[in-house]
């Protein structure tokens, strides 16, 4: 029983850092209906920005450069990529999204080089013991954190004006433009947000009991993949949930894969997408995603 | 939708017309020089070629999928890792604990390449649910799911540390490294497997482009334009998506079969998510939907890496690994991911586009649509 | 249609029967060159000229084993540095060709048959997957490869030598020093997290050996190289009440399993194999953790061991590259290196350079010690070059941030151990 609590908040913490970066997709893509495969780049950014400067300025002066940074680095990918290009098909500017990743990734993990960085975070390797269950305060502030900013864009987008200009934008671009939505600046606050957020997520990913920032941190981003799908790419509520689902499937299929030997070992990074797979196969939208009507 | 009919038909008569044209005889120098190189290249150059061959194979499977029709993809690299594994499997002689069935090498080879067509078909049914961005992400499950096969289903992958590919035999011709002199040239694996490439390449092309200029491909062009209108006059939406994706499937399984034999083996490692979107990017560098563009898009991506280590000692700003600066690698790194922003954003029909500019000079196209 | 066709194929013969008859001039025609004798009337072969002696190093200085290769090829450079400096072997300067792989197998394929006609050996090859994938190529041409892995799986071969003992020996000692010193006992459960792959599923096959001949029941978890939390690693294995853990994964693993274990006060020695540390991980949060409950078994004692030759080592390579940190990728490089070029000397003394010639001369080397505590014998190709481990422990205090607690040895049970069995 306290393997499985423990296991479960385990999931549940690193879901919410999950949930973080499926967040960041999902605003791309309901702003500009674009995959953003260069997520795992600004992950490593934020990252970046924070373990560089962390010791010169202090750990919670370099978050906030290190979110500026990362929404900089997300706002200049919208601005000198992706709106340059005149084409329409989605698909070929998430093709993009990968050169841009390729490039973005190649430069940091030259910078990174073998190190591994710390993030000086104030919380430190300890621990919080309920009876017999423990979990470290630095999953306990991940799961605030993230609690807290996710919030913040459910309350955003429903009160707020950019909120109701991205949700315009999602439903009808040419509608919105006509109605004084300007379609660049809802993209172009897509992308920064986004990458403020994956700063977040890379500094919960990179502190304990992971030992630091180092070139195979942005590999995170692959799991948030099943999560914003599952959820259903244009729903941030399903970010939420997908995020959750993936923490937890990943932490019980490798806490108990003693138990699950017949599927073969190391289950814990295919798990999400075989639950993934079976999602899609009920609803092809997702859990919360907007269903297509059109049936032929 | 008429303008591509149209397009269909202006395309057929200026067929007639081929003979005269200086592009005819700029192709037949072509097939000769690829003929000739064998006796000229060494063994590195001619397994950069096969390399280069092999994705181009892969790679007008993936365009007849992601560029024709609009699905993206990003689970190639599991149908090539089933053509690959599949030959072994058909064709090994069941030494070393390893499952083999010891088939004749041509049928394995034929039946791996069905194999992964099978396997197209079984995920098809997912295939045909999903849209756009949906599909792309579902496919990733599939290299998830490869990986994880490979390395577990350790009597028929043999685990992490891969198999060995049993030679290619056809027509009493072994494709190993026994030594056959043609012409004075002693023709190793490398030698014979350049023909067998190059005529697998050249019936695939041709066959794709069939495809794509014939009814299959409008309609295939149709779903990807207009998903809706297409199902709406009459274009049978869910049969086309699956077909294709079969096809591509089988594609990547020719491909897998034929990087096997090239490699002689396999390695898990090698059929990862690099791997997908190394075929990504070389059909949008070569040029979304058309045959020329994928071989073009293959050949750069398979080959600028190639080229980069071999002369980086020339070039200036790279240096030699572990002398410290920029390393070859990170320097193929750089320009891939920058030739296929710089491709997007600024030749939007990829590089065949180029080509047709110059023989079209003014039929105002949408990108992705030449042959 | 068909006129065009069959214009086409007469074409097409015309030009391939052309193409016959001018092959001749090509320069692949011929043998090549074969074995030649120079001057002082010694044998030489591919790769090797009057001047120079070609070696090949195949590494991974982008991709998953960077910190490896890094150190490993910087350490093969100032090896070959000093060997030229001094005059070179036979009179000739070894020059090495360095090609990153970046752990591609496409890359490694490929840059094995560039290199391996212009060389005359490989001093380093990363990545047992790609070696696996050459070898029946190094069986044909012979020429010697020494692979930085540590794999079983590579023994067999006689021109592909394992240096030091390879991963499932290695974790043998490893639990032999846990049972010895650290109170696991007979009936007790040992936890054992492994990658997934060939370094992991080796260092498995003898903490399974080692399981059966001392009584012990294994619990496996096996991970990915892209895991680098362990929580769930760790609640799994104190469910299950093991009494101590090996494991067999990279330096973050090894980072997070004892960082883990630490803060949730599960109080087992944990030990790890040598490609679980580096000695960055000691500046992080890890780091007292690492400290206080952490070992790490070794092939050879470490770069800050108190021997001649690893402080004029550890000081020629700070010379040489101040910025870059010392680790076991240096001994690695160094070892294989200096035993490359052992072998090239006694080559040298019966003169013969050919690949032939180097193959045997590293037959003979039977106890070839280069001040790294542990004899290397190569007269046997089924078996590693030494059977021995030795065990560090973290300290940041130390060069290389590792100290010796237990001198080279070899467990009972290893002596007994064959691959394979």
């Amino acid at each position: 029983m306290t393997t499985f609590v423990e296991l479960m908040l385990n999931g549940l913490s690193m879901g919410s850092v999950y949930a973080l970066i499926a967040l960041g997709f999902v605003v791309i893509f309901r702003a500009t209906e674009v995959v953003n495969f260069a997520h795992a780049s600004l992950l490593l950014a934020g990252g970046y920005f924070i373990a560089s400067l962390h010791d010169d300025i202090g750990f919670w002066p370099a978050v906030l450069v290190g979110i500026a940074g990362a929404a900089v680095v997300g706002a200049a990918i919208e601005f000198l990529v992706m709106r340059r290009y005149r084409g329409s098909d989605h698909s070929v500017l998430a093709i993009v999204t990968i050169g841009v990743d390729i490039l973005l990734t190649t430069e940091l993990t030259r910078r990174l080089g073998t190190d591994v960085l710390s993030l000086g975070d104030p919380w430190g390797d300890s621990v919080l013991t309920v009876g017999s269950v423990s979990i470290a305060y630095t999953r306990i502030a991940a799961f605030v954190a993230a609690g807290l900013l996710i919030s913040v864009f459910l309350l955003a987008f429903r009160y707020t004006s950019w909120g109701v200009a991205m949700r315009a934008a999602a439903e009808s671009p040419e509608t919105a433009a006509l109605m004084g939505v300007r379609l660049g600046r809802v993209s172009l606050g897509a992308w920064a947000v986004a990458g403020g957020l994956a700063a977040v997520a890379a500094l919960f990913l990179t502190v304990f009991p992971t030992p630091g920032l180092e070139r195979a941190t942005s590999l995170a981003a692959l799991k948030a993949f099943p999560a914003a799908i599952l959820g259903g790419l244009d729903s941030t509520t399903g970010a939420l949930v997908g995020g959750l689902i993936v923490g937890v499937t990943e932490s019980l299929a490798t806490g108990y894969q003693s138990e699950l030997t017949f599927l073969g070992r190391g289950l814990g990074d295919l798990a999400p997408y075989l639950v993934m797979t079976v999602i899609l196969l009920i609803r092809p939208a997702g859990l919360f995603g907007t269903k297509e009507l059109t049936r032929v | 939708m008429s303008e591509v009919l149209a397009r269909g038909r202006e395309l057929r008569s200026r067929n007639r017309t081929r003979l005269t044209r200086p592009r005819t005889y700029v192709w037949i120098a072509g097939v000769v020089l690829l003929l000739a190189l064998p006796f000229y290249l060494d063994r590195f150059w001619l397994q950069a070629g096969l390399f280069a061959m092999a994705a181009a194979i892969g790679a007008i499977g993936l365009n007849l999928l992601t560029g024709a029709t609009g699905q993206l993809s990003m689970g190639h690299a599991f149908f090539l890792a089933i053509g690959a594994y599949g030959y072994c499997v058909f064709a090994g002689d069941g030494e070393g604990g390893l499952t083999g069935l010891g088939l004749p090498t041509w049928i394995a080879a034929a039946l791996a390449v069905g194999v992964a067509g099978i396997a197209g078909g079984l995920f098809s049914p997912i295939a045909g649910r999903l849209q756009g961005a949906y599909l792309g992400i579902a496919t990733l499950a599939l290299i998830f799911i490869g990986q994880h096969v490979l390395f577990n289903a350790h009597d028929l992958t043999g685990g992490s540390n891969g198999r060995d590919v049993p030679p290619l035999s056809v027509f009493g011709i072994t494709f190993d490294d026994s030594e056959l002199v043609v012409a004075a040239v002693p023709f190793g694996a490398s030698e014979k497997l350049w023909y067998a490439g190059l005529v697998l390449l050249f019936g695939c092309g041709l066959f794709a482009r069939g495809v794509l200029r014939g009814r299959p491909g409008r309609a295939m062009n149709a779903i990807r334009d207009h998903r809706i209108a297409a199902g709406v006059i009459g274009v049978p939406v869910a049969r086309y998506r699956a077909g294709v994706f079969v096809l591509s499937s089988m594609y990547a399984g020719l491909a897998g079969v034929l990087l096997a034999l090239v490699f002689q083996r396999t390695v898990p490692d090698y059929f990862g998510i690099t791997l997908s979107l190394e075929y990504l990017a070389m059909i949008v560098i070569g040029g979304l939907g058309s045959v020329a563009g994928a071989v073009a898009g293959a050949a750069v991506v398979s080959l600028l890496p190639q080229l980069l280590t071999r002369y980086s000692d020339a070039l200036p700003l790279v240096s030699a690994p572990g002398t410290g600066g920029i390393t070859p690698g990170e320097a193929s790194r750089y320009l891939y991911g920058a030739a296929v922003v710089a491709v997007v954003l600024f030749l939007p029909g990829g590089l065949a586009s180029i080509a047709a500019r110059r023989s079209r000079p003014k039929s105002g196209h949408t990108p992705g649509e030449e042959q | 249609m068909s006129s065009r066709k069959s214009k086409r194929v007469t074409a097409t013969a015309t030009a391939l029967a052309a193409l016959l008859a001018v092959a001749g001039c090509s320069s692949k025609t011929g043998d090549g060159e074969g074995d030649k004798e120079d001057a002082g009337g010694i044998k030489t072969g591919v790769g090797v000229s009057a001047k120079t002696i070609d070696l090949g190093v195949l590494t991974d200085m982008t991709g998953v084993y960077a910190t490896l290769g890094k150190s490993v090829t910087q350490a093969q450079q100032l090896y070959v540095k000093q060997i030229n400096a001094d005059g070179g072997i036979c009179g000739r300067k070894l020059k090495l060709t360095v090609r990153d792989h970046g752990y591609d197998p496409q890359k490694a394929v490929a840059a094995y048959t560039e290199l391996e006609p212009e060389v005359l050996g490989f001093a380093q090859f990363i990545g047992s997957p790609f070696v696996a994938a050459v070898k029946q190529r190094v069986d044909t041409n012979k020429g010697l490869v020494l692979p930085q892995a540590w794999s079983s799986n590579l023994l067999g071969s006689s021109y592909v030598r394992v240096i030091g003992s390879t991963y499932d020996l290695e974790t043998i000692n490893a639990i032999d020093f846990l049972m010895k010193e650290k109170g696991l006992k007979k009936g007790d459960k040992l936890g054992h997290v492994y990658f997934e792959g060939d370094y992991g599923e080796s260092a498995l096959k003898g903490s399974q050996y080692m399981a059966k001949k001392s009584g012990l029941t294994v619990v496996e978890q096996k991970i990915k190289a892209t895991d680098n939390d362990m929580t769930a690693q760790v609640a799994a294995l104190k469910k299950a009440g093991v009494k101590g853990v090996v494991i067999s994964a990279g330096p973050r693993q090894a980072a997070s399993l004892v960082g883990v274990a630490a803060a949730g006060k599960f109080d087992v020695p944990i030990i790890g194999n040598n490609s679980a540390f580096s000695p960055q991980l000691l500046g992080t949060q890890a780091g007292p953790a690492l400290a206080k409950n952490y070992y790490v078994a070794s092939p050879t004692l470490p770069i800050g061991a108190d021997t001649e030759a690893a402080k004029k080592l550890v000081a020629d390579y700070k010379k040489a590259y101040p910025e870059d940190s010392l680790d076991n990728g240096v001994t690695a490089g160094w070892t294989a290196a200096s035993v490359f070029g052992e072998a090239l000397k006694r080559a040298c003394e019966s003169k013969d350079l050919t690949r032939a010639g180097v193959d045997k001369a590293l037959l003979t080397i039977d106890a070839y010690d280069n001040g790294f505590g542990v004899p290397q014998n190569f007269t046997d190709p089924k078996a590693p070059s030494s059977k021995e481990s030795v065990i560090l422990r973290p300290d940041k205090g130390v060069t290389g941030g590792m100290k010796v607690v237990e001198k080279p040895f070899t467990a009972t049970a290893a002596e007994g151990y064959t691959a394979g069995g």
